[in-house]
């Protein structure tokens, strides 16, 4: 950007459209406060009208009815893709619900299968290893244990005193 | 702004509501200053007019997003802008590949296969010959923002806020591109803008 921002003003504009009156009045003085921006004004000022000068790209002349035509077609494939989404998105629109079916049958499957009723089979062995258990001698019975066991430790039957008695 | 005050803003409103009329209008009105911007951001003219269809498809499609409040020629340069780009990275993806190629599933199109293009010569062999070719040339050097300012500078309709919206940038920042884009056009074109002819070496 230009050092002198009025100068830099008027160019701007300048690039937009022609100067007014007062405008080309106001660069005049700012020309001559600032001859070294002659050259360059008269560069921007060449340029300017190169660039206007630029021709017009040519458009063909059945350019409206060629857009209209693509339109026209896109709006029937639109309508084609709509159809064929509607139908995909059949698939989509029972598939959730039945995956969530699915879901919650396996949940289910799970939590009966966590409470349901033993088998017989498998009660009744419950109930032998229960049964088992309680056949063993109660703690209380087995508290002189130690005693009796010391009692069997006696010295064996005297045979010749039997004997005698006999 | 208003609908009122925007008669291309009431256009669209009709377009929103499916108006054939209303977007031809609009076509015809604004043909011209997008094939002038697409072709000079493309230099392909077979491509720019691809392209600029594909615009005025992409408004046609895109007409239910338009904001009334927006200004409508903001609005189609910003998709200009948009689809360039897209062609400009896509040409950069893949070099040898072209528009002229017609894709398999558009040649069974009529218009594909019998429009003239000799109808539709390209503009540097038109009025300026030489000239116009260099100018097309240096503005085809300038990276693709300062080229794009200072192609949307020289459209009537759009001010300085306009083309900043559809650079999406600051307003100092547009401006700046012009000027950058001007100084090195001016660099380039200097022996033309001196003399005001091509000097025979070039």
């Amino acid at each position: 950007m230009h050092q002198h921002p009025h100068y830099q003003r008027l160019l701007e504009l300048s690039w937009r459209r022609k100067l007014t009156s007062s405008e080309e009045a106001a660069l005049r003085a700012c020309l001559a406060a600032h001859p070294e921006l002659q050259a360059d004004w008269e560069l921007e000022i060449a340029l300017s009208e190169t660039l206007a000068r630029l021709s017009d790209a040519p458009v063909p002349s059945n350019f409206t009815a060629l857009v209209l035509q693509t339109v026209e077609r896109d709006g029937a494939q639109g309508r084609t893709r709509t159809w064929r989404w509607r139908f995909l998105q059949g698939k989509p629109a029972w598939l959730p619900r039945v995956a969530f079916a699915g879901v919650l049958v396996a949940a289910g499957l799970l939590s009966y299968n966590a409470i349901r009723p033993r088998p017989v089979e498998q009660v009744a062995g419950g109930l032998r290893v229960v049964a088992d258990v309680s056949s063993l001698p109660s703690p209380e019975a087995l508290k002189d244990f130690d005693t009796i066991r010391a009692l069997n430790a006696s010295p064996g039957v005297d045979q010749e005193l039997l004997a005698l008695l006999q | 702004m208003s609908a009122e005050l925007d008669p291309d803003a009431a256009l669209m409103i009709r377009v929103k509501e499916g108006d054939r009329e209303a977007f031809a209008e609009l076509v015809n009105k604004y043909k011209q200053p997008v094939m002038n911007v697409v072709y000079r951001m493309l230099r392909d003219m077979t491509e720019a007019e691809d392209l600029a269809q594909n615009v005025f498809l992409q408004v046609y499609k895109s007409a239910h997003r338009y904001e009334v409040s927006a200004k409508f020629s903001t609005w189609l340069f910003t998709i200009v802008r948009n689809l360039c780009l897209n062609e400009i990275r896509r040409r950069s993806r893949h070099p040898a590949d072209s528009l002229d190629i017609p894709h398999p599933e558009q040649e069974d199109q009529p218009w594909q296969q019998f429009e003239d293009k000799r109808t539709a010569s390209a503009p540097n062999t038109l009025l300026h010959g030489e000239l116009e070719e260099k100018v097309d040339e240096a503005l085809a050097d300038l990276p693709e923002n300062q080229r794009t300012a200072l192609l949307l500078c020289r459209q009537d309709e759009l001010s300085y806020d306009d083309i900043a919206k559809v650079l999406g940038c600051s307003l100092s920042a547009t401006k700046s591109l012009i000027h950058r884009g001007r100084e090195t056009l001016k660099q380039k074109l200097k022996l033309y803008l001196r003399t005001g002819a091509w000097p025979e070496s070039k």
